[in-house]
């Protein structure tokens, strides 16, 4: 179960030679970033660049701050009364915590998958057509294929296109998984956010999502909350690693299991503690 | 204490909390039962000849030609009757004047309980009022009314210690030896052919309007009254309730305001009824006039404020149940507060808002004090929609009561006032039995 | 790499007068849903002002004394005299009697049904109580009425001893065993067994005399009027019995598991653990499930106005349940009536002044009833 055997296979499966990613253009970038649940400070000053087109895995032991910095990018925290943010984050090259920031708009370019499917009680259609109807789009023939593009590009086209009016809730786990990637994807962001997005699935529907990560690639920049070390060096790029709130080490998903600069990082992937 | 006594004690107090329930059950259908059967007895019963009549020539309904046999073969089978009443009065005639007296009282008595039993004397002029056109229309009424004839009542009041004592004599007594005698035995055996009963199930009892103060007829006016009460309390109690809820949750941040807005939501679900009634007339009647008289809509402003309470919570009970992982969904897509609110969260929470809705509705149509004084009177005509507005109306709630304290026949009326208690259970308890269903799925859906 | 599939980027900076007009429409929208909201809140105020203003027309002419002290009641006498003090005090007796029959029956069963019944009995019972809440007041009113009244008025005795046997019976009979069962234990070991029988048989004999000649004593009755204070309490205590059920079974319910199972643990019996330590600690639920029973008998109007019998006297003597007695709801109900034809006289303006009283009784009982069970819910989350 060492993380370093399971880096062999995982990064011939990524297939891509070890780079210098400082050089990629940021596409989120966060300085001194900070995020508050009241005077709680739960995570603390992060500096560190997601480049474009990259997939990010983020691990650390729970309760790290994970979520909390992914939910930021998105500003889901919005959502918590009792939340706050300092430092800054940028997206773009705009700081997304500027007072004047449409957070809805921001919302439609940064897609999320969650921890556990949460399709809406609508039919596979509705779920799919939620966002671009949202965005005004309400031409049956152009709502149709976006559908049938993003169902597509969520490999799950073929499983649902004969029963696209039934209610999304009948269908398994990791289908719903799926249609909620699918529904992301049908607002045509330009970053996803997953938080634990497997954690919930059984290993098949697993290697679905992860596949279908890898398919992604390229086109999105991708970022993945995950505790599975495995997954991280399977289908990510980039890791960050997060210890209590504190960004530890952020590289090359290779170098960071293979050879990590920080203590800290080392015991973690070596499942000394955690 | 022995392990014993112990474990007895502990079975007692199972079974002490077993007998609550059981008389709990027992309550529901001790009072249901009597409601429930007497009250259908309003729709099917056995008609007399009497109930066809009243048909006939109030609502033209039945078949006029079977009508006119059976009113001969009844004519011919009473006729013996009023044979034996006029050869009496010859009789009476031809007695000295000292005798004569004493028949004189008995005989008008007599006259008067023939004729609610039959009606009036064929041949004489039509009495004004309705109900003394007509005899008993109803088979068990008919019952009453026969032994009205056949006995006296008279109250014993000679013992001062004790209460009254109600003394039965048969009334054959006071015509011993005249020509009436075999009257009574005569009307006794032929009760049948002189009312001739039949099963009727009379379903227009709940369109039709009353006559003569409810003696003939049905509660339309009164069940259409309480439809718009109760559609109008809702309209105004629905979108205040929901959108308050919908503040309550998805808008307000915790603090002091909303913790005192919740406290004067619990104040007003404990406001008693009467005193909505109060308000209802002091401010909506006398001092913002919304109408000149009592009137359905300003019965239904102070209904809606009485259900507001039960449909605030029950909304905000449902929008709190809808999973935030839903909220979560639809704001990462882009969607606004609003439209993640009329988008997912309404749909989501509505069949839980309409239970609540359901429930305030059967309340809403059951409560009696908040329209005493804003909108209810006791008799009125079906009043179309428009009318409502200024209009006051009849409704089951009130016309219970009111019928069965105030009205001046009470114990003529009896199967109408259980129709009307039967149509309200049944209207209410139909509502919530629909919602408890409801319910059930809904807590079923979330679980699995 | 591959080419993008997003369409053009949408600015995610608001321009000012979007962001503006974003702004206001956001404040609109919040403003009248905040509107909305008080509006149907603050109604209580109404409710408050308009009584209010009302009532103290009345105080101001005619004072606090009479109505307060006095049981002579004839506002339409000359001179009108406005003694309300009888029709506080039927409020108060109508209520006692409804929380004496409500209160045993709802706690004994809200006991049972959060810890005796198994879930899907529970699922049964629970619809059972909600119909029993459902039901109009006024088809309680006319049950009262026309069902209830005759029977106690031809058959009271009956009824009377009926009922106490049925309820004295399980009572005196569990009485009897516990205390034959205490008296044997002082006996020595080798006595004990004959003690407990001799005990148990003497005093069920004494139970059983005693019981005979309240029989006697209470057939012998004769009502004279059958709608009168006991009728209404009967059917009060019934319509109470919902409200004291749900809540107090929630009380008990709030108390948790962890609670129940160290009593087990300790060796205590069902009856044992739910005496001892769950029912103290959720006794401020039940408390507040008592105030909101005693809320909903003393606001009902229809039963007591159809079936109380009205007559504003103070029963002879003063716990006399089987003469009738005036409520302050009836009153408002009945005389309002004959009033509102004289709006602004004293006549109108005393029923206001009732209707405060009733309105800022509740008022206050409603706060004590919220402010206790927030309290104990703040207790059990520590
Ligand atoms: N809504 C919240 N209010 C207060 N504290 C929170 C809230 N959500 C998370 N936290 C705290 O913030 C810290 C980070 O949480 P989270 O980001 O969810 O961790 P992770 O996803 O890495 O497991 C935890 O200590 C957690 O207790
Ligand atoms: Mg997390």
């Amino acid at each position: 179960m060492s993380a370093a055997i399971e880096m062999k296979r995982a990064s011939s499966f990524a297939g891509h030679a070890e780079e210098d990613f400082s050089l990629h253009p940021a596409h989120v970038q966060t300085e001194d970033f900070s995020v508050f649940y009241g005077n709680f400070e739960a995570v603390k000053k992060v500096n560190c660049n997601f480049p474009e087109g990259m997939v990010t895995a983020m691990i650390g032991p729970s309760g790290c701050g994970k979520s909390t910095l992914l939910r930021a990018i998105n500003r889901m925290n919005d959502l918590i009364p009792s939340c706050r943010a300092g430092g800054t984050m940028t997206f773009d090259g705009e700081n997304i915590y500027r007072k004047d920031i449409d957070v809805v708009s921001l919302r439609m370019r940064v897609g999320m998958v969650f921890q556990k499917p949460n399709v809406f009680p609508k039919s596979i259609y509705d779920n799919i057509a939620y966002g671009p109807r949202l965005q005004g789009i309400k031409n049956r023939n152009d709502l149709d294929e976006i559908v049938e593009s993003s169902l597509k590009q969520a490999a799950i086209w073929d499983e649902v296109k004969d029963r696209l009016t039934t209610n999304a809730l009948g269908m398994s786990g990791g289908q719903q998984q799926r249609l909620c990637l699918a529904r992301a994807l049908a607002v045509k962001p330009e970053i996803l956010l997953m938080d634990e997005p497997t954690s919930a699935l059984d290993p098949k529907a697993t290697t679905k999502i992860e596949d279908l990560i890898g398919q992604l690639r390229g086109q999105y920049t991708i970022i993945i909350v995950t505790h599975n070390m495995q997954q991280a060096a399977r289908v990510s790029d980039l890791t960050a690693f997060m210890y209590e709130g504190t960004l530890i080490e952020f590289g090359a998903t290779r170098q960071l299991f293979t050879r990590p600069r920080e203590k800290q990082t080392e015991d973690y992937i070596t499942g000394r503690f955690g | 204490m022995r392990l014993e006594t112990r474990r007895l004690l502990d079975r007692a107090f199972s079974s002490l909390g077993l007998i609550a329930i059981g008389v709990m059950a027992l309550a529901l259908v001790v009072i249901l039962t009597p409601i429930i059967v007497r009250g259908s007895g309003a729709f099917i019963f056995r008609s007399t000849i009497e109930h066809r009549k009243v048909m006939f020539d109030q609502w033209d309904r039945g078949n006029a030609g079977r009508l006119e046999t059976a009113k001969a073969e009844v004519a011919a089978a009473r006729q013996p009757v009023y044979d034996m009443l006029a050869a009496f009065n010859t009789e009476l005639d031809a007695m000295p004047r000292a005798d004569r007296k004493p028949y004189k009282q008995s005989l008008r008595d007599l006259e008067k309980a023939l004729a609610g039993l039959l009606g009036p004397v064929p041949g004489e002029r039509t009495p004004v009022l309705i109900r003394q056109q007509y005899g008993a229309t109803r088979w068990d009424r008919t019952q009453i009314k026969l032994d009205d004839v056949l006995t006296t009542e008279e109250w014993d009041y000679s013992d001062p210690t004790a209460l009254g004592k109600l003394v039965r004599t048969p009334r054959v007594e006071q015509f011993r030896g005249t020509k009436l005698e075999p009257l009574f035995p005569y009307v006794e055996q032929n009760i049948k052919a002189m009312m001739q009963p039949r099963w009727t199930c009379y379903w227009q009892f709940l369109f039709d309007t009353s006559k003569d103060s409810h003696i003939f007829g049905g509660i339309g006016p009164e069940v259409l009254g309480t439809i718009y009460l109760t559609l109008g309390a809702m309209f105004f109690a629905i979108p205040m309730g929901v959108i308050a809820a919908i503040y309550l949750c998805e808008y307000a941040r915790e603090g002091r305001v909303i913790s005192f807005l919740r406290i004067c939501i619990s104040t007003l679900a404990g406001v008693p009824s009467i005193v909505f009634g109060l308000f209802g007339l002091a401010f909506f009647l006398n001092t913002i006039h919304i109408s000149d008289s009592k009137s359905v809509l300003a019965g239904a402003l102070t209904l809606s404020l009485l259900v507001l309470p039960t449909v605030i919570r029950a909304s905000e009970e449902a929008i709190l149940a809808v999973p935030r992982a839903y909220k979560e969904a639809a704001m990462s897509l882009g969607a606004g507060r609003w439209r993640t609110v009329m988008t997912v969260i309404l749909p989501a929470a509505l069949p839980g808002i309409l239970t609540g809705v359901v429930i305030s509705m059967g309340r809403a149509a059951g409560e009696t004090a908040p329209i005493i004084f804003t909108a209810a009177v006791s008799v009125g005509r079906p009043l179309l929609p428009l009318e409502a507005l200024s209009q006051p109306t009849p409704a089951l709630s009130w016309n219970i009561y009111n019928l069965c304290t105030e009205h001046e026949a009470v114990d003529e009326i009896r199967h109408v006032q259980y129709g009307m208690v039967f149509t309200l259970v049944a209207v209410v308890l139909l509502l919530n039995v629909f919602a408890i269903i409801m319910r059930a799925r809904i807590s079923k859906k979330l679980r699995g | 790499m591959k080419p993008k599939a997003h369409s053009p980027k949408r600015s995610l900076v608001m321009n000012a007068s979007t962001s503006r007009l974003r702004r206001l429409g956001a404040f609109l929208g919040q403003g009248f849903l905040f509107s909305v909201t008080s509006l149907s809140t603050l109604t209580v105020f109404f409710i408050f002002y308009f009584i209010a203003k009302d009532a103290f027309p009345f105080f101001k002419l005619e004072g606090f004394r009479e109505f307060f002290t006095s049981t002579h009641w004839y506002p339409s006498g000359h001179p009108a005299e406005f003694g309300a003090m009888a029709i506080f005090f039927g409020t108060g007796l109508v209520t006692l009697g409804a929380v004496a029959v409500s209160v045993p029956l709802g706690i004994s069963a809200a006991v049972c049904l959060s810890d005796v019944l198994p879930f899907n009995t529970r699922q049964i019972v629970k619809p059972v109580i909600e119909i029993l809440a459902a039901i109009p007041s006024v088809a309680y009113g006319f049950f009262a009425l026309v069902v209830f009244a005759p029977l106690l008025q031809n058959h009271g005795g009956i009824v009377l001893s009926t009922g106490a046997w049925l309820i004295l019976t399980p009572i005196l009979s569990l009485l009897v065993i516990v205390l034959g069962d205490l008296l044997a234990d002082r006996f020595p070991e080798a006595l004990r067994r004959k003690a407990r029988w001799i005990c148990t048989l003497t005093l069920g004999a004494a139970a059983l005399t005693g019981m005979m000649m309240l029989g006697n004593h209470l057939s012998a009755i004769q009502i004279a009027s059958g709608t009168n204070a006991l009728n209404v309490s009967i059917i009060l205590g019934i319509m109470a019995l919902p409200t004291i059920v749900s809540v107090s079974e929630d009380a008990l319910q709030a108390t948790g598991r962890e609670l129940r199972e160290g009593s087990y643990a300790l060796g205590a019996t069902r009856a044992e653990t739910i005496m001892k330590t769950v029912i103290p600690a959720s006794l401020s639920g039940i408390l507040a499930a008592v105030i909101l029973g005693v809320m909903r008998a003393i606001g009902e109007t229809m039963v007591v106005w159809m079936a109380s019998g009205n007559a504003s006297r103070i029963p002879e003597p003063w716990y006399n349940m089987l003469e009738p007695v005036r409520t302050l709801t009836a009153t408002i109900a009945g005389d309002m009536g004959e009033a509102d034809h004289v709006t602004g006289s004293a006549r109108f303006h005393v029923l206001f002044a009732m209707a405060f009283c009733l309105l800022t009784f509740s008022f206050v009982m409603n706060l004590v009833s919220e402010s206790i069970v927030r309290r104990s819910r703040k207790k059990l989350g520590k």
